[in-house]
């Protein structure tokens, strides 16, 4: 039993115990709450510990790593005070063993304000081993809290397509990922997500959309002016420039899930649809110089088109050497041709601005920089768990996506 | 087509977004009319996807890529005027709100601050002033020194004696200056944190000098002003004419910092947001609401400016009067701006009229010495810069009636006043009793009838009241508390009052902001009593002991109804 001073926002454990079934897990949970010896020292004196129990919704984390279940718990905990969670954290092992379970059921409170009640919390850690590993939903179903919305946090690359993950989804309400860290270029599983996401109707969060807001921002911004919206629905090309590592920057060698996302939303926003999916670039293009030192230029990129009811949109994603992480979006770019009238625009961001810039008909008409700060995991999930239902614009960006990719409805992408 | 006329034809549904009627139309393709549904089939088939025709160009009024944005939006590049920046209220309240609102990235870029004032820095040594000033009144301290030079470079000062036209000249170019040098585009916030006697003045040469007019390349000017709006009907009324003179209504954004305060604008959300509460909020189910704004301060050194106010001018005519439109408003039909007062203004004209003598329903008081938070405090007539012999009230409490149909015959109580037991604003609902005591047998005392209190300052949140079981075998009933408090429910940074305003009035929302109209409609409200009280005989001067919640008569003021005040 813990009697530590508590420290504003910060997380302590409050109570602990271990569990082999979920019958037991169940009874060790009510076990928390009913205790009525649970104290705590202020200044020095032991008194009645006074904690509200607070959970206003589930959230479940699949860590195929003990890493990654380490620092997933430790990001929730940083949200206690503020979203209040049955936490469930899953770890599927030795899918090949027999089957096992091994729980720690964990209750953490904090102090949001002085003299407030403690807020309280619990998680329960699950390490699930053999057949039951596979089971998730089974494995997870009994250990939510009734009535309260579910969310699934998945780092790494959930396996969108197997039954398994779908009848997890099916039970969730909102699925938390982050596409910019999964293998290739990532978008055959950007359009598995979407596809699951239509089949079992769970909200996507994905990290990747999220983290590009301030860009969005500063593109939406431009068309803020009374001036430049009309240019709107006049669109031609959007062109997306990322960050790669790779020497010759080939398509598969770089997550593109972010850039590809700069598209969609623009598409899906504007009503556009997907005449030509993205396909590497063949056509003659401006030559990219090659890196210093590098015998080989830099690919072109990948091509698609657009139309948006009147005529083509041409996209182009195109990779530059970058020191910045992998498939980072380095310059949004769009032109838009109204009736003889071309405004360009240009944004691009550094660590805590994004710069717009715009042109009509070759004279700068807007130079504007925004102030925004990166975020890290922690803001990042706390958005995604005030999001409460689906929204149609990360919906439809996603579709759109997949979309993009040259993915059929129901799935595959074509070749 | 190009040139020709469609007469029987609709125009295109995009030409007024392209070209506002006030603008020439260039020289463009007449629209191909063809495109547009005409019969009601067509329309029909077009919506449901059949037409073999391509999609209706319907353009958006607003900017689509904007949905969903979960940030919020930053405000256009900007001039932050700042009238009166060496004074009081621009350290304490309004530089430190700028600043946050720069912290977290809810300023644009291109942004200047210019601090006008007649006192003699420079921009280098005024910087140092509001460096200092925030060291003081920050919310958030340590200072995040990285936000903070940032921010000092965003900072400008200007003197100007607010009577020296030839000021306001140099302002205007200096304006114009950093136009052109900080990418500021011609928008500008006025903000008069002034003594209230130099409002008019202030107003007037803006508008000699031009600074008023708002540019055709969509430079905005609007300007805030400072509560007190006037300090009676008359004086509020000639205000009005004189910012009027200068600035359209549109462009007047009159601050009462209480409407900023985020449970204020949480209980438009609380009312409007859930179900469960609106079937509720009206004279069948609700017997009474009091307001109480209480202060434990004295009037902190302000003595000759509260000698002139007192508490009907300081708090009743405009915060509490805020609070009793919030509450009593209809549904606003959109949350925007005008629709929003619109509600407010008709609750206030609905506030009836005075009983045959205006004073029946208002009790004043003034505070003796006494002893408040442990500390023994002077009585008001003895504090500095007061006359000894003050007839100035110190508190004040009113029985309100809405004479209208949701609130005919339910009172509303509401106080406020100076060295009260403590700081604290609320806003109780008392809904009625239920109409039988099903319970009066089985349970010792009969449980209160259900109450809702939003609390304002301090603890921000809301309250419930209602009957449960005692568990046991009998059937005891008694009342239990369910409390949401904002601290603990939302762990998040809390944002001043003045930064919410400040940052609507950048964005040009005047929703938390108050119309002419509204000022001069409260102050039609509280000059009868002023009046009356100026007229009548000398008050029993002091009637309340510091530390006490007001004088008897206030307490009579409700129990002469059969009610009593909410112990707070």
């Amino acid at each position: 039993m813990a009697t530590d001073v508590i420290a504003l926002n910060q997380p302590v454990l409050r109570w602990a115990a271990r569990a082999r079934t979920i019958p037991d897990i169940e009874k060790e949970l009510s076990r928390i709450w009913a205790r009525q010896d649970l104290t705590t020292e202020v200044e020095g004196e032991t008194g009645r510990h006074i904690a509200a129990r607070t959970n206003v919704m589930n959230l479940v984390v699949i860590a195929r790593r003990p890493e990654i279940a380490e620092r997933g718990a430790a990001t929730i905990q940083a949200l206690t005070g503020l979203h209040p969670s049955r936490t469930i954290v899953v770890q599927p092992a030795d899918p090949d063993g027999p089957s096992w379970l091994d729980a720690r059921i964990e209750a953490h409170c904090v102090m949001p304000v002085a003299d407030a009640p403690e807020t309280c919390a619990e998680t329960i850690h699950l390490i699930a081993g053999g057949e039951s590993g596979r089971h998730l939903v089974a494995l997870v179903t009994p250990l939510i809290i009734h009535d309260l919305p579910v969310t699934i946090w998945w780092p790494g690359e959930p396996p969108f397509a197997t039954k398994a993950t779908n009848e997890l989804f099916s039970a969730c309400d909102r699925l938390v990922v982050d596409g910019s860290t999964w293998s290739g270029d990532g978008l055959a599983r950007l359009a598995e997500m979407a596809t699951c996401a239509e089949t079992t109707g769970i909200a996507v969060s994905d990290f990747a959309m999220m983290r590009q807001s301030r860009w969005r921002e500063a593109i939406a911004s431009i068309f803020d002016d009374p001036d430049y919206l009309p240019y709107l629905r006049y669109v031609r090309r959007i062109s997306v420039t990322y960050g790669t590592h790779d020497d010759a920057g080939s398509p598969g060698s770089t997550n593109i899930v972010k850039p590809v996302y700069h598209v969609a939303w623009l598409a899906s926003r504007l009503g556009m649809h997907v005449v030509k999916p993205l396909a590497e670039a063949t056509s003659p293009a401006k030559a990219v110089k090659p890196k210093p030192g590098s015998a080989s230029p830099m690919h072109r990129g990948m091509t698609a088109s657009l139309a948006d009811g009147r005529s083509e949109v041409a996209v182009v994603i195109r990779p530059i050497h970058s020191d910045m992480p992998s498939g980072t979006t380095l310059r949004v770019e769009l032109l838009c041709d109204r009736r003889g009238s071309e405004l360009r625009a240009d944004v691009t961001a550094e660590a805590e601005t994004v710069h717009v810039r715009v042109w009509i008909d070759g004279v700068e008409a807007l130079d504007r920089h925004f102030l925004a700060a990166r975020r890290g995991d922690v803001d990042l999930l706390a958005e995604s768990i005030e999001a409460v239902d689906r929204d149609r614009v990360s919906y439809g960006t996603l579709q759109m996506a997949a979309k993009l990719t040259g993915a059929h409805p129901h799935g595959h992408r074509s070749t | 087509m190009a040139g020709t006329k469609t007469p029987t034809r609709p125009a295109p549904p995009e030409t007024p977004t392209e070209a506002p009627s006030d603008q020439p139309i260039p020289a463009r393709p007449a629209p191909r009319a063809k495109e547009a549904p005409r019969t009601m089939r067509e329309l029909r088939e077009s919506r449901e996807g059949k037409s073999a025709k391509r999609p209706s160009k319907a353009r958006p009024a607003d900017n689509v890529l904007r949905e969903g944005l979960r940030l919020e939006r930053v405000p256009d590049p900007s001039i932050l005027t700042l009238f009166g920046a060496t004074g009081d209220l621009a350290h304490r309240k309004v530089i430190p709100a700028v600043y946050h609102l720069w912290r977290t990235n809810l300023l644009p870029h291109e942004f200047v601050l210019l601090a006008l004032g007649r006192r003699p820095y420079d921009d280098e040594s005024f910087r140092t002033e509001v460096h200092k000033a925030l060291e003081q009144y920050s919310r958030v301290l340590p200072l995040d020194e990285a936000a903070w030079r940032s921010f000092s470079h965003r900072i400008r000062y200007q003197r100007l004696d607010f009577d020296d036209p030839k000021g306001f000249d140099t302002l205007a170019k200096r304006l114009d200056e950093l136009d052109q040098a900080e990418g500021t585009r011609g928008n500008r916030l006025y903000y008069l944190a002034t003594q209230p006697s130099q409002f008019a003045e202030i107003v007037g040469e803006l508008g000699r000098v031009g600074l008023d007019h708002e540019r055709h390349d969509g430079g905005w000017r609007r300007i805030v002003i400072e509560k007190p709006f006037g300090h009676d009907l008359d004086s509020a009324k000639r205000l009005n004419r004189e910012v009027g003179k200068v600035f359209r209504e549109s462009q007047v954004y009159r601050i009462d910092h209480y409407l900023g305060k985020e449970t204020v604008r949480n209980l438009l959300v609380f009312r409007f947001g859930n179900g469960i509460f609106e079937p509720l909020w009206n004279r069948r189910y609700v017997d009474h609401v009091q307001i109480t704004v209480a202060e434990s301060i004295g009037i902190e050194n302000r003595g000759a400016f509260y000698e002139e106010t007192g508490a009907v001018r300081d708090v009743l005519q405009n915060h509490l009067l805020q609070l009793v439109s919030l509450v009593a408003m209809e549904p606003p039909a959109t949350f925007e701006a005008d629709a929003l007062r619109d509600e407010k203004v008709k609750v206030l004209r609905a506030i009836g009229t005075h009983p045959a003598d205006p004073l029946d329903d208002v009790v004043r008081g003034q505070y003796s010495a006494g002893w408040v938070s442990g500390e023994q405090v002077k009585a008001y007539r003895a504090e500095d810069e007061v006359d000894p012999k003050s007839e100035t009230e110190t508190f004040v409490a009113a029985r309100l009636n809405i004479d209208d149909w949701r609130w005919s015959g339910v009172p509303f109580y509401v106080r406020t006043g100076k060295r009260l037991p403590k700081r604290a604003t609320e806003i109780a609902i008392q809904f009625r009793a239920v109409p039988h005591h099903l319970f009066k047998h089985t349970t010792a005392s009969e449980p209160d009838a259900n109450l809702l209190a939003i609390r304002i300052q301090p603890d921000e949140g809301i309250m419930l009241r209602f009957g449960a079981k005692v568990p046991g075998l009998g059937l005891d009933v008694r009342s239990v508390t369910m409390d949401f408090t904002y601290g603990s429910s939302f762990n998040v940074d809390t944002p001043d009052a003045y930064e919410t305003l400040i940052l609507d009035g950048l964005q040009g929302d005047a929703s938390l902001f108050t119309r002419a109209d509204e000022v001069e409609e409260a102050w039609s409200l509280v000059d009868p009593f002023i009046d009356a009280w100026a007229n009548g005989p000398a008050p029993d001067f002091p009637n309340y002991d510091a530390g006490t919640w007001g004088p008897p008569e206030a307490d009579e003021l409700v129990a002469r109804e059969g009610r009593r005040w909410r112990r707070i």
